[in-house]
C-alpha cells in the first residue's frame, strides 16, 4: 500500500488554464497505483470543477495565482487549492443542484463537487481563499481478500477486545432504560432513509443489546449472528447493499428482514469502537455517498449524547470526592454527613475540616439543581475554606460573602449556608445562619430546638452584618442541619427537622441517621438532599 | 478543441468532439452547434466517444446546443459517453434531458 503521495502546482491564470491541472492529474495517478477508477474520476472532476470556478472568477477580473496541492493518504485523498482571486461570500451548503428541467447552463459546479467528494470547505483568510476537498477512499478489492475482516482471534486481538469491554461497561449504559434523546435520532433515522428500522446497538461480551430501536428488530442478538459486531471491527461505515449476496456476511442476514445494512461504528471516551448506529430493510437497496454522509452526521450526534453522558458520570464523581470523605475523628464526637444531589450533580455540599481546638462544619445550598448549581457549590465551598483561616465565624462569612456577592449578584442566584466552628472541649457551637434556618439541636432529655436564622442568604444583601450566635451542646445532645430537600421526604414543613432530631436521639450512632435518611431519598427525592449529624457522647 | 462535423444518418448532423469537454472547449461546441443551426439544420447527435473528460462547463455547453436545437425544431443527443461523462450526467439528474446513447446510431433510432 503506498504512503503519502503529493503533488504541487502552481498556477498563474491567465495564461495558465484548466488543462495545466489535467497534465498535473495525468502525473499524480500513475505513482499512486491503488487509487480505485471512481476515486481517480471523482477527484479528477471534482478538482477541475473547483480550479474551473477560480480561474474563471480571474478571467472576468484581475489576473490571479494559485497553489493546488494533492495528497494521497492510504484512505483518502485530500485536496487543498490557495488562490489569489477576489469572491463574494461562497455559501457551500446553500448551493444545490438546479433542477434538470430548467436546462440551467451554469450554476452546477459547487453541487457537483459536494456530491462527487466527502468534504468541501472554503475559507477566506488574509486575502487569499483556502479551498479544501476531501474524498476517503473506496477500499480496493483484492480478488480473494474479503472486504471486511471478522473479529480477531489473534492475543493482541483478544486484549482489544478485554479493553473495549471494559470502555463500554464504565459507560454505565448498557441495559439501562430507553431514553428520548436516543429514540429521537434512531427515529429520524428510520424515516430518513425510509428503512424498516434503525438501531443503536452496543457490542457486549457475546451479545448485541440495542440501547435504541426504531421500527422493527430484536433488543437482544447473539454476536455472531449482528452485523454491528463486524461494523465495530473498523472505523469506517459498513454498508451491505445485498446481505444474502455477500459471502462473509450472508449467514448474518434475516431473508425479508435484514437483507440490507448501513451502519457506522460508535466510539467510548477512549476511542474504543463499543457499537453502531445502523439502519436496515428487508429487501436491498442501494445507499449513495450522500445518504452515508447522513449516516455519520446522525451517529456523529448519538456520539455526542454518548459523551455527554459520560461527562455527567465524571463530574458526578469529582462532586462526591470533594465532599469529606472520612468521619471526623474528635474525641467525645460523633459527625456524619450525607448529600444525594437530584440530577447527576447538584448544588448542596456539607463540608468539614479541623480548625483549632475542634472543627469548622458547613452546609450550604446553592438554589437550583444541576450542573450550574454544582459549579457554583464547588465555588462556596473553595472560598469558605480559604476563609476559614481568618477569624472567627462571623468573619470568615463576611470574607466569603465578599467574594462571592459579585459573581452571584451577576447570576441572580443566593446560597443559603450554615457555617460554624465546635469548640470539641466546651461543646460550644458559633454559627453563622444566613438563611438556612433547618438546624435543631435535640437535647438529651428529649426536647428539641430550632436554631432560627438571623441574617439573609449570600447574594441577597451586599451590606448584610455577619453576626455569630452560639449554642452549647451537652453530652447526648444532638444537633441536626438539613438542606430544605429533607423537607419533601416527610410533610414539607419544618416538623420533618423536628422528626430527624428525635430520630438522630434514638440512633446509636449519626451513620445511621445519615443512612436512613439517604434510604429514604434514593431516588425519589425531587431536590438535593443533604443532611450533617453532630452527637455529643454523653 | 478539434470537432469534426459530419453527415449522419436520417439527416442528422453528428460532431464529433475530440479530447477534454471543459471551459477551455465549451466555446468551440456552442459554437459549432450554432453553425449547424444557422445552416437550416436542427438534428444534431454529439459522438463522445472522442470525449474523456466532461465538466459542468462542457455540460452548459451540451445543454446551450440542446436549447438552440430544440428552438429551431430539431433536438441534440448524445453517445458513446464514458464512465466519467455518466457519472456527471448522473450526479447532475440529467440523465433523461440528456440520454446517453450506445452509439449515434441508437440516438436517433426511433426518428
Amino acid at each position: 500500500m503506498s504512503d503519502m503521495v503529493t503533488r504541487t502546482v502552481r498556477l498563474t491564470a491567465p495564461p495558465d488554464t484548466v488543462d495545466t491541472v489535467h497534465d498535473l492529474l495525468d502525473a499524480l495517478w500513475p505513482s499512486v497505483p491503488d487509487v480505485s477508477a471512481r476515486d481517480r474520476m471523482s477527484l479528477d472532476t471534482a478538482i477541475i470543477e473547483l480550479a474551473a470556478n477560480v480561474i474563471q472568477h480571474a478571467n472576468r477580473g484581475k489576473p490571479i495565482t494559485a497553489t493546488l496541492t494533492v495528497i494521497a493518504f492510504p484512505d483518502r485523498i485530500e485536496v487543498t487549492l490557495s488562490d489569489s482571486g477576489e469572491v463574494e461570500e461562497i455559501d457551500i451548503d446553500g448551493r444545490f443542484m438546479p433542477a434538470p428541467d430548467e436546462l440551467a447552463e451554469s450554476g452546477r459546479g459547487i453541487a457537483l463537487m459536494k456530491a462527487l467528494v466527502d468534504t468541501v470547505e472554503h475559507r477566506r483568510v488574509d486575502g487569499f481563499n483556502h479551498w479544501t476537498l476531501v474524498r476517503e477512499r473506496e477500499q480496493v478489492r483484492q480478488p480473494d481478500a474479503p472486504p471486511r475482516h471478522l473479529p480477531s482471534v489473534s492475543i493482541s486481538g483478544i486484549i482489544d477486545e478485554m479493553a473495549r469491554q471494559r470502555a463500554l461497561e464504565e459507560m454505565g449504559i448498557l441495559d439501562s432504560p430507553p431514553e428520548d434523546r436516543f429514540d429521537r435520532v434512531t427515529r429520524l433515522a428510520k424515516q430518513l432513509f425510509g428503512v424498516g428500522g434503525a438501531k443503536i446497538n452496543l457490542i457486549d461480551g457475546d451479545r448485541q443489546w440495542a440501547k435504541s430501536t426504531a421500527g422493527y428488530g430484536d433488543e437482544v442478538v447473539p454476536r455472531d449472528k449482528a452485523v454491528c459486531a463486524v461494523t465495530i471491527e473498523d472505523d469506517r461505515t459498513l454498508v451491505v447493499q445485498d446481505l444474502l449476496a455477500d459471502p462473509l456476511l450472508a449467514d448474518r442476514g434475516v431473508p425479508g428482514a435484514v437483507e440490507f445494512y448501513a451502519g457506522h461504528p460508535l466510539q467510548a471516551p477512549g476511542g474504543e469502537r463499543i457499537g453502531a448506529l445502523c439502519v436496515y430493510d428487508g429487501k436491498p437497496r442501494q445507499f449513495s455517498e450522500r445518504e452515508k454522509e447522513m449516516l455519520r452526521d446522525l451517529a456523529d450526534w448519538v456520539q455526542q449524547e454518548l459523551t455527554a453522558s459520560h461527562e455527567l458520570s465524571r463530574a458526578a464523581e469529582v462532586q462526591q470526592g470533594l465532599l469529606p470523605q472520612s468521619l471526623i475523628s474528635m474525641p467525645g464526637w460523633d459527625i456524619a454527613g450525607m448529600c444525594l444531589p437530584a440530577r447527576a450533580v447538584g448544588g448542596d455540599f456539607y463540608d468539614w475540616y479541623p480548625v483549632g481546638e475542634g472543627a469548622a462544619i458547613t452546609l450550604a445550598d446553592t438554589m437550583g439543581k444541576g450542573i450550574g448549581s454544582a459549579i457554583i457549590a464547588a465555588t462556596v465551598r473553595a472560598v469558605l475554606r480559604s476563609a476559614a483561616r481568618f477569624g472567627d465565624v462571623a468573619g470568615a462569612v463576611d470574607l466569603a460573602a465578599a467574594s462571592l456577592n459579585a459573581d452571584l449578584d451577576t447570576i441572580g442566584l443566593f446560597v443559603t449556608l450554615l457555617h460554624g466552628r465546635l469548640d470539641m472541649d466546651s461543646g460550644e457551637f458559633t454559627y453563622v445562619d444566613a438563611g438556612h434556618g433547618l438546624t435543631v439541636v435535640a437535647r438529651r432529655d428529649g426536647t428539641i430546638e430550632r436554631l432560627r436564622s438571623h441574617t439573609p442568604p449570600l447574594g441577597v444583601d451586599l451590606e448584610t452584618e455577619w453576626q455569630s450566635h452560639s449554642v452549647i451542646l451537652n453530652p447526648g445532645d444532638v444537633l441536626v442541619t438539613a438542606s430544605d430537600g429533607l423537607l419533601d421526604l416527610y410533610d414539607g414543613t419544618l416538623d420533618a427537622l423536628d422528626k430527624i432530631g428525635a430520630l438522630a436521639l434514638l440512633a446509636s450512632t449519626s451513620a445511621e441517621v445519615t443512612d436512613a435518611v439517604r434510604a429514604r431519598a434514593r431516588g425519589v427525592a425531587p431536590d438535593d438532599v443533604t443532611v450533617v449529624v453532630v452527637r455529643r457522647d454523653g | 478543441m478539434k470537432i469534426d462535423v459530419v453527415d449522419g444518418p436520417g439527416g442528422v448532423v453528428v460532431l464529433k468532439p475530440e479530447g477534454r469537454l471543459n471551459m477551455v472547449a465549451a466555446p468551440a461546441v456552442r459554437e459549432a452547434v450554432s453553425s449547424i443551426v444557422d445552416s437550416g439544420r436542427s438534428k444534431v447527435a454529439v459522438d463522445l466517444s472522442g470525449v474523456e473528460f466532461i465538466d459542468s462547463s462542457g455540460l452548459g455547453a451540451l445543454i446551450s446546443g440542446l436549447k438552440t436545437t430544440r428552438q429551431a425544431g430539431g433536438d441534440l443527443r448524445i453517445a458513446g459517453a464514458n464512465d466519467q461523462v455518466k457519472l456527471v450526467l448522473s450526479l447532475t439528474n440529467l440523465e433523461r434531458v440528456l440520454t446517453p446513447y450506445d452509439t449515434v446510431e441508437n440516438a436517433y433510432g426511433d426518428a
